[in-house]
Formats: structure tokens, C-alpha cells, sequence
């Protein structure tokens, strides 16, 4: 009890330290369940909605070769039912379900295990599966727990998976948390991935649309040679072949393994009581079994010690990437590395998913496409992941007037030489700093978009870091810039990536 | 101790008082009822000089202000030779500068207060916003309203505009959601103003002047509406309001005549070669607008069809029991004064393109010949009512959505009536409205794909292609040209 007096004690200290932009500050209720998931709540009293969030330390890294993608299939797979959802009668359904299972596992060992499997058994088997696959139907609700969200006025309904996290997302009237409590802590228990195998095809075509997205193989296999050891090294979305012989079996192993409540955070943003809140997290989020503890990734990326280059061409517009590994996300330099992307900015365009400055008041902007007229876009963009971080630029050159990407290259490294000596302007450090400042106020503004900062953050550094972060982003002088441009441009820490369209397709 | 015997009592008394049993199954949930009114537009409206008008709502939740202009101009009032306009005034508004202030100086000192400055040209509506902090309230307001009344139209600014803007012409058949969309609006409407797209002349003949007077012909006070919420008094916000728009005069609008007329195409398949491995496809044909008195019956019903997401019966079938696509769906658009387009949609593999369309036609003439069924209508008519509330979760967003009703001429009884005509609607409702609306046998079906896979079919549905209609094939636009491209 008087550890726990003296924790709180501390963390009040520590709160009063803590940063504030034009008077406000970011308030979060916690409550931590005996099996280690945490509950986070920002009361916001007014329309009765809450935002309903819960967030899993598990994404796309946490996989290994063999079973990429997988973490984003099982998060498909999550709305396909438990033992009392999607399913009329639980018993019948799963004697079907393990019959299909054992069949497929016959299937996918004659197709990809031989390399001159018995084409005429595929075709009966597949046959076989067609009929278990109809009769199965029978026992089927479609959708129930999209259906159940929907019809109780459910929206922002969604899930998605990053490189690091997994996250599940319905906003409620604020009558209706209970629903979210009990619909969550069930699947998190029972799921049962029922139609696995046309899932798995709903998500190759997922893959295909990306694919059919101008330049997405280049740009796959740029990040590829970028992350060479770091589990960064594939999408999200993982490789085709994986997909197709990828099991339910390592989709059971994987769910068992992260999608447990020590490895969750659930976050409530609305018009609620947190005492309600508590209680009932209690009652369906705390029969959930706490799982095994689990251990970071150990593969971050061995220095390159030689600069890479990648040329391609194809259906898209020419452009110029240039790509530096930084360090992860926390780290003492990031916040120097995040001045630079918001002053070099962005001309609009590039950047894939990055954090760039704004509008046309970007260095590299300003110097490319306005004063020398060598580019139609110019940005850039610093990536603090949790393991391996990542600093890019990109451009697109003025084709009408012959530039090359190469020249580009050559302006920004120019640009960069000299930020190195002499750092940025006092102006752009403290308008960089501004914008930190109006961007973590406008954060709190926002619902939807505050839980996801908030529960994400917390998941690696806990929600407090979003306050420190801050202060430590005022805290940037002109030294820390120069320093970290001349630690990390340099050309044996990049890849250059220069992709010129091809006519004729 | 004491404290924590006092937190879980508090806890257990909190579960008691919810009646908190375990729930295994959510038909065993009871909800506390909730009551929820939307706010009244008369309560925000306010007259600030110049007959401008404004829906201003005060909050102090935080320190921060928002002001959204929306002005009744759009690119649908350009001429046909000076197409492009609205893009080149989206990009020129601000950084062509004022008067008194270079464009790039606008930006550089927004960017330094932490704040944001846009501005967006619509079809008929354009919206210029801006977010600052409270303390910076006074200068971002004279900015705005320099920029709303004084733009400039600097040459400089302007002469790289379209130089950009011809350069990213190029890219104009790059993604095949782009050449679907753009190619399947312009066989639904026919060469007007709602299709015409602008080239690399186009871009190149537009002038400092022709801004000049497209900006003083709509931007007039009384044809704009301002939405204004955040940290500030109504009383300070009129006097400061009152006195930027004090010279700013205006005359009456006269707007151009718009098109009318929309001739059907011939029904069939409508084919754009495009070496990638899915067909992109949209399928159907003019929907309607949203002043249709039907309008909630039809919401109602393709939210049933295929807008209802995994609970619709297009996802049911298309995605969830064929494995077929990631994005499916049916969706009615609606556009302010013209018909809106109703399609069904869907991206899958070349060889199961037949079949996917197939099971969307088979869906379309479902629901115009069988009742709905009655979960399905308690889904999409609950969904409407419970989610109601969400139209307001932001002041900001609030006050633009009436901004916009008054606009439109809507009724600004819209939001007040709004759960009502929903509740209106019936299972006959939903038949008679499906009938009315949806008509497969006029249905243009629009495939962006690589035509000999897509052609040949595969097992569950076997080519050729024009099983399902006569087959057209589309030639895309150069789009610098305009010209049709032989031979892609």
C-alpha cells in the first residue's frame, strides 16, 4: 500500500512538471485491471457518444518470415465470430469447421509442399471443401458483431493494423459501452476464425489493390532494401506467397500469443462516467486470463557502412527518395529530427505516412519549387518508429524542363550540407516549435483522433510521453539540429530510391 | 486502505446501481435510456455587417478559434474554355497574396502562429477555413478576411501554379479509381460543366484576370456564409466581424445557366484497357437529389443494398461468401441541383470480374422484387436513429452543417425532422423506392482492367464479357491534350 501511495505521490509530482500549451494539458484516467490491461478514459462531457478504442502491442513486426501479413489476417479474422457470436449453434458448427481445417491442411500440403503435387486430388479435395463450405453456412451469422454495433448506432467502425499495433474501433451512444465490454472481452476469449480460407482471398485482394496503385512495388521494394535485418523489412499487408500458405494454425498461435489483456490498453473519449466505466471493464475485460509476458523484438537494424541506391521505373510519376535510418521513437535526437522535417516541410505530395511541415513554407519547397523551379513537389518527413526510425525526403522533378531526380539529389544534399554547418534560422526552430504546440492543442479538440495518439502512445512509453515529448520538442537549439544532421545525412546511413516513369503503359 | 475499501464499495454500489449481471450474449443487454436533442440553427444565426451571415457558436472548451467561409462559387460556374479555373483559384487565393500582404507571407506567418489557413473550391460551394489559438484570434481574422475580400492574383505565383498544375496532368491516368470515376461520371452526365476537365492549354491560357473577375463576381457578402465556433464572446466576435466586413461590398450575383439535360447511355459494358491484375468496376446509373422527398426511403434502402457496410447484403454476398473483393458496396451521390449518380461498386481479380457483377445485378433486382427482411430493416433504420448524435460531436462541424443547409435552400428543419422521416420509412417504402431508382436493365457497367483476363472469366462465371451487355470499348484522353489516345 505504501509503494502505491508513494507512486501516486510521484506521479502528481511529475504531472505538475509536466507541459502545458497555452494553459491546458492533457488529463487521462487510468485504471489497471489484475490481469494487466489498462483502461484509459478522457471524460468530455457534451454530445452523448463515446469513442471506444482498444489497442494491442502487436502489429506486423512481431512476424517472421513465413507468416507475413498475418497480424492484419487476424485482425480480419477477429469479426468472424466466437462461441456465442456469428453462430446459430456452436457444437455443429465447429465438427464442420475442423472437418474443412483437416482438409485444407491436405490440400495446402500436396500444392506447396510438393513440387509436383496430385493436381486431380486438389480438385476433389477442393471440391470436398466446397460442399463442407456451403453446408457450414447454415450455422453462420453473417457479421453479427458489425450488425450489432450498426443497429445499436455504431460508427467509426473499423480495425486496422500498423507495423506495431492493432487497433479495434466503434464509437457508441453513450448508453451503449456495455455492448463495446461485452462484444471485446468475448472475441479477446472465444474467437473462432470461421471462413479463414475466403478471408484469406478478401485479403488478396486487398494486396492486388495496393499492387495496382502506381509505383506500390517499387516503393515495397525500396522499405525491403532500407529495413534489411528489422522485422520493418515487409508491409503491413505482407508477401503474396505467405498470404496463400499461411494456416489457421499460425493464426490460432499468433492470437494465443499477443492478443492478450497485458498486451492491451482500451480507451473511452466521450460523455461518460468513469466510475461506470471501471466497473464494468471490470466485470468483462477482467475474466480475461492474464497472458504470458512478452519479449520486445531483438532485431533493429545493423549499420550499413555503404550507401544504397535502388533505380526503377514503371506506371508512375519520376521521383527522387532519399531515405536515413534515425533512431526509434523516445530517443534524446527526435525531437531535433522532427524540427528539421517540419522546416525543410513539404511542397505537398511524397512523404509516405510522414510528419512533414506545411503548405508551401518548407525550405525545400521554397528553394525547389518556387525559386528555382526544379520540382513540382519537394518534403520531407521523419518517422519515429518504436524500434528503427527513419528520416526521408522526397521530390518530383519538373520533367517539362528536363530535370533528372538526380539533380534534386543533388540540391538536397546541398541543403543538407548546409544545415549542417549552420543549422536552422532561430525563426524556423520556434516556428516549429509553435506548431508542436498548436498541433498537441488541436489534438485534444479531436475524439476519435485523441484516442488513437493517446492509446497508441501508451502502449510503448505510456500516454505521458505525449507531454514530455512536448517539452522536450521546446527544449531544441540550434546546436542539437546541427548535430543531428551531421550524425545521421550522411551517405553511408541512406538509400537513394530514383524511379522514372516508362512510357507506354 | 481506507481509501482503496472506499473505491471498491464505491465500485460495487456503481455496479448495483447499473443492475451490472454478466451479459453472455448482447440480446441479454438492458440500456439506460438516453435522450438527445439536436441543437436549433435560429439559436447560433447571426447578421454581421455587409448582410453577411454567420452560424457562431461559443466554446470554451479550449483555446482555439475556427472560422470556415462558405462562399456559393464553384468550378461548375467556370466557362468551358477556362475549365481549370477553380483548380488554379484553389491554389491562387492565398498564395497569389492580398493586396497588401505576398502569398508566401500569409503562409509563413499562419505557419509560425501554429495555425492553418485553406482554402477549397468545390463544385458550387468553396470553403475558405482558418484555425489559429485563441491568442492569435485577432491577427488570423484581418488575415482571413484580407484574403476572402483583397486577393491579389500576383503573376509570379500564378505562373507556377500552372506549371505545376500541367505537370501533374501527367499522372491524370495513373490510378484506375481516378480513370473509373472521372471516365464514369462523364458517361452518366454527357460534355458539360459537370465533366468538362481541364488541359495543359486550358492551365496555360488562364490569366490573373480571369481570377480577378471570377473572385469579384461570387465573393459578394451576402453570397457567402460563415461557420465560426471556439474560445471567444459572440458580442467581441460580431464588433471585430462587423468592422473587417464593413467596405466590403458586393453585387447582386447573377449565376450561369447549368446544365439540365443528361442523356442516358445505351446500357452494356464500357471497357478501359489497363495492364493491372484486378477489374476496377462501377455499374448503374443517375440516381437522384436530395431534395427528392424519397430521399430518406432510398438512404434507407441502400443501406440494405450495399451502403450499410458488412451488414449489407452486396459485402454479404460479394466479400464475405465468395472471397471475392475488399471494397463493395452500392452508393447513391447526391450533388447540389443535379441528380446524383447511383452505382454499385467493386474491385476484384481479372478472372472473377464477370462474376462480381453478376452478383451485384442479381442483388439490384433482389431488392426491387422482394420484400427486405425485418432485421435488416430494424438494422439500417436504427442505425440511423442511434447514431444521430454524431452530426455533432464538434461545434466547428455543427455550425458548418447549418451553414450549408442555408446555402442549399435546404429546410433548416432538416436536422430537427430528421429521425422522424427515417422512422417513416417502411418495408413497402424501401420495395417502391428500390423500384423506382434502381434499373439493371439501364445499367451502364464501367470496368477499368486488363480486357483478354477479365474477358476470359474463370469457373463460377465464364466469359466472354458481353453476356452482360454489348461491349464498348473507351479510348482514354491524353490529358494534356484532351485528345482520344489510339491504341494504348
Amino acid at each position: 500500500m505504501k509503494k502505491r501511495i508513494l507512486t501516486l505521490v510521484m506521479a502528481a509530482f511529475v504531472l505538475a512538471a509536466f507541459a502545458q500549451a497555452a494553459g491546458v494539458t492533457l488529463d487521462v484516467k487510468e485504471h489497471v485491471l489484475q490481469n494487466g490491461m489498462k483502461i484509459l478514459m478522457i471524460p468530455k462531457p457534451g454530445v452523448p457518444r463515446v469513442v471506444c478504442h482498444i489497442y494491442f502491442k502487436v502489429g506486423s513486426i512481431n512476424e517472421r518470415p513465413g507468416i507475413t501479413g498475418s497480424a492484419h489476417v487476424h485482425e480480419h479474422l477477429m469479426f468472424k465470430g466466437t462461441e456465442v457470436m456469428g453462430v446459430t449453434d456452436y457444437a455443429a458448427d465447429a465438427k464442420i469447421d475442423g472437418q474443412i481445417d483437416e482438409l485444407m491442411d491436405r490440400i495446402y500440403r500436396e500444392k506447396y509442399w510438393k513440387t509436383d503435387g496430385d493436381a486431380a486430388k486438389i480438385v476433389g479435395w477442393q471440391k470436398e471443401f466446397d460442399e463442407l463450405a456451403a453446408a457450414e453456412k447454415a450455422f453462420i451469422i453473417k457479421d453479427d458483431l458489425w450488425t450489432h454495433y450498426m443497429k445499436n448506432g455504431g460508427t467509426g467502425l473499423n480495425a486496422s493494423t500498423s507495423q506495431e499495433t492493432t487497433g479495434y474501433y466503434v464509437t457508441l451512444p453513450s448508453n451503449k459501452i456495455e455492448l463495446q465490454m461485452l462484444m471485446e472481452s468475448d472475441r479477446l476469449m472465444n474467437a473462432r476464425f470461421r471462413e479463414f480460407y475466403s478471408e484469406k482471398d478478401v485479403i488478396m485482394e486487398e494486396r492486388r489493390l495496393s499492387e495496382n496503385q502506381p509505383g506500390y512495388f517499387f516503393g515495397e521494394q525500396v522499405d525491403a532494401a532500407f529495413y534489411a535485418a528489422s522485422p520493418y523489412h515487409w508491409d503491413v499487408i505482407g508477401w503474396m506467397d505467405d498470404l496463400k500458405k499461411m494456416t489457421k494454425q499460425d493464426l490460432i498461435d499468433f492470437h494465443n500469443r499477443y492478443h492478450v489483456p497485458n498486451n492491451a490498453v482500451a480507451i473511452y473519449v466521450g460523455d461518460f462516467d468513469p466510475a461506470a466505466i471501471i466497473a464494468m471493464a471490470e466485470k468483462y475485460f477482467g475474466r480475461i486470463p492474464k497472458g504470458p509476458d512478452l519479449e520486445p523484438i531483438r532485431t533493429g537494424e545493423p549499420p550499413q557502412y555503404s550507401e544504397k541506391r535502388l533505380y526503377g521505373e514503371g506506371p508512375a510519376a519520376t521521383s527522387l527518395q532519399m531515405m536515413f535510418h534515425t533512431p526509434p521513437d523516445g530517443h534524446p535526437d527526435m525531437p531535433a529530427l522532427s524540427i528539421l522535417a517540419s522546416t525543410l516541410g513539404s511542397g505537398g505530395g511524397g512523404g509516405r505516412g510522414g510528419r512533414g511541415g506545411g503548405g508551401g513554407t518548407g525550405r525545400l519547397y521554397k528553394l525547389l519549387v518556387r525559386d528555382k523551379q526544379m520540382a513540382v513537389s519537394a518534403s520531407a518527413s521523419s518517422r519515429p518508429q518504436w524500434y528503427v526510425g527513419s528520416f526521408q525526403f522526397s521530390a518530383t522533378p519538373r520533367v517539362d524542363k528536363g530535370v533528372q531526380p538526380e539533380d534534386l539529389e543533388k540540391e538536397i544534399w546541398a541543403e543538407v550540407e548546409k544545415v549542417k554547418k549552420e543549422g536552422l534560422t532561430e525563426e524556423e526552430i520556434q516556428k516549429a516549435k509553435n506548431k508542436g504546440e498548436a498541433a498537441f492543442i488541436r489534438g485534444l479538440a479531436s475524439t476519435a483522433g485523441l484516442a488513437g495518439r493517446v492509446g497508441r502512445a501508451d502502449l510503448k512509453r505510456g500516454w505521458r510521453s505525449i507531454l514530455t515529448d512536448l517539452d522536450d520538442l521546446k527544449k531544441v537549439t540550434n546546436d542539437d539540429i546541427k548535430r543531428v544532421a551531421a550524425e545521421y545525412f550522411v551517405k553511408d546511413n541512406s538509400l537513394t530510391a530514383v524511379y522514372r516513369r516508362k512510357s507506354g503503359r | 486502505m481506507k481509501k482503496t475499501v472506499i473505491a471498491i464499495l464505491a465500485i460495487a454500489f456503481v455496479c448495483v446501481g447499473l443492475g451490472l449481471s454478466q451479459a453472455k450474449h448482447p440480446s441479454e443487454l438492458k440500456y439506460p435510456s438516453l435522450k438527445f436533442e439536436p441543437p436549433d440553427p435560429k439559436a447560433f444565426r447571426v447578421e454581421f455587417a455587409a448582410g453577411l451571415r454567420a452560424y457562431v457558436q461559443e466554446d470554451r472548451s479550449l483555446p482555439l478559434f475556427n472560422i470556415t467561409a462558405i462562399v456559393n462559387c464553384g468550378g461548375l460556374y467556370a466557362p468551358e474554355e477556362k475549365s481549370g479555373l477553380d483548380t488554379v483559384l484553389g491554389d491562387q487565393l492565398i498564395k497569389g497574396g492580398t493586396k497588401t500582404r505576398e502569398g508566401s507571407a500569409i503562409e509563413d506567418r499562419i505557419d509560425f502562429l501554429g495555425g492553418s489557413l485553406n482554402f477549397n473550391v468545390g463544385e458550387r460551394t468553396s470553403t475558405l477555413t482558418l484555425s489559429v489559438l485563441t491568442k492569435d484570434l485577432d491577427e488570423g481574422l484581418a488575415i482571413f478576411f484580407d484574403v476572402l475580400m483583397n486577393p491579389a492574383f500576383r503573376e509570379e505565383p500564378l505562373k507556377l501554379a500552372k506549371a505545376r498544375f500541367v505537370e501533374q496532368l501527367r499522372q491524370a491516368n495513373d490510378q484506375p479509381n481516378g480513370v473509373l470515376s472521372r471516365e464514369y461520371e462523364k458517361l452518366l452526365y454527357g460534355d458539360n460543366a459537370l465533366t468538362w476537365r481541364p488541359t495543359k492549354a486550358a492551365y496555360e491560357g488562364i490569366t490573373a484576370a480571369d481570377l480577378k473577375a471570377f473572385h469579384a463576381k461570387y465573393f459578394s457578402p451576402k453570397n457567402v456564409i460563415l461557420a465560426v465556433a471556439g474560445d471567444f464572446s459572440k458580442a467581441d466576435l460580431k464588433a471585430k466581424i462587423s468592422k473587417l466586413a464593413a467596405g466590403w461590398k458586393g453585387t447582386a450575383v447573377a449565376f450561369p445557366a447549368l446544365p439540365k439535360s443528361f442523356p442516358a447511355p445505351e446500357p452494356g459494358i464500357y471497357f478501359i484497357q489497363k495492364a493491372i491484375n484486378q477489374g476496377y468496376i462501377s455499374l448503374g446509373h443517375l440516381g437522384i437529389e436530395d431534395t427528392n422527398p424519397d430521399y430518406f426511403a432510398v438512404q434507407v434502402m441502400n443501406f440494405i443494398l450495399g451502403g450499410g457496410s458488412f451488414t449489407s447484403r452486396i459485402t454479404t454476398k460479394v466479400r464475405s461468401d465468395e472471397g471475392l473483393s475488399y471494397n463493395q458496396g452500392s452508393r447513391f451521390t447526391t450533388r447540389w441541383g443535379f441528380p446524383g449518380t447511383f452505382s454499385g461498386y467493386v474491385q476484384t481479380k481479372s478472372s472473377t470480374v464477370g462474376y462480381a457483377i453478376s452478383l451485384i445485378l442479381a442483388e439490384f433486382n433482389r431488392i426491387r422484387k422482394e420484400p427486405v427482411g425485418d432485421a435488416e430493416m430494424e438494422t439500417a433504420v436504427n442505425y440511423y436513429l442511434e447514431s444521430f448524435a454524431d452530426t455533432f460531436q464538434s461545434a466547428q462541424a455543427t455550425m458548418s452543417s447549418f451553414a450549408n443547409l442555408e446555402m442549399t435552400g435546404k429546410s433548416m428543419d432538416y436536422y430537427k425532422t430528421y429521425r422522424s422521416k427515417i422512422q417513416a420509412v417502411t418495408k413497402a417504402r424501401v420495395q417502391e423506392v428500390a423500384t423506382k431508382y434502381i434499373h439493371p436493365d439501364k445499367a451502364a457497367i464501367m470496368i477499368v482492367g486488363d480486357f483478354e483476363p477479365c474477358n476470359k472469366g474463370g469457373d463460377k462465371w465464364s466469359g466472354p464479357l458481353d453476356k452482360l451487355g454489348q461491349v464498348h470499348r473507351i479510348n482514354l484522353t491524353d490529358p494534356m491534350t484532351g485528345e482520344e489516345i489510339k491504341n494504348p
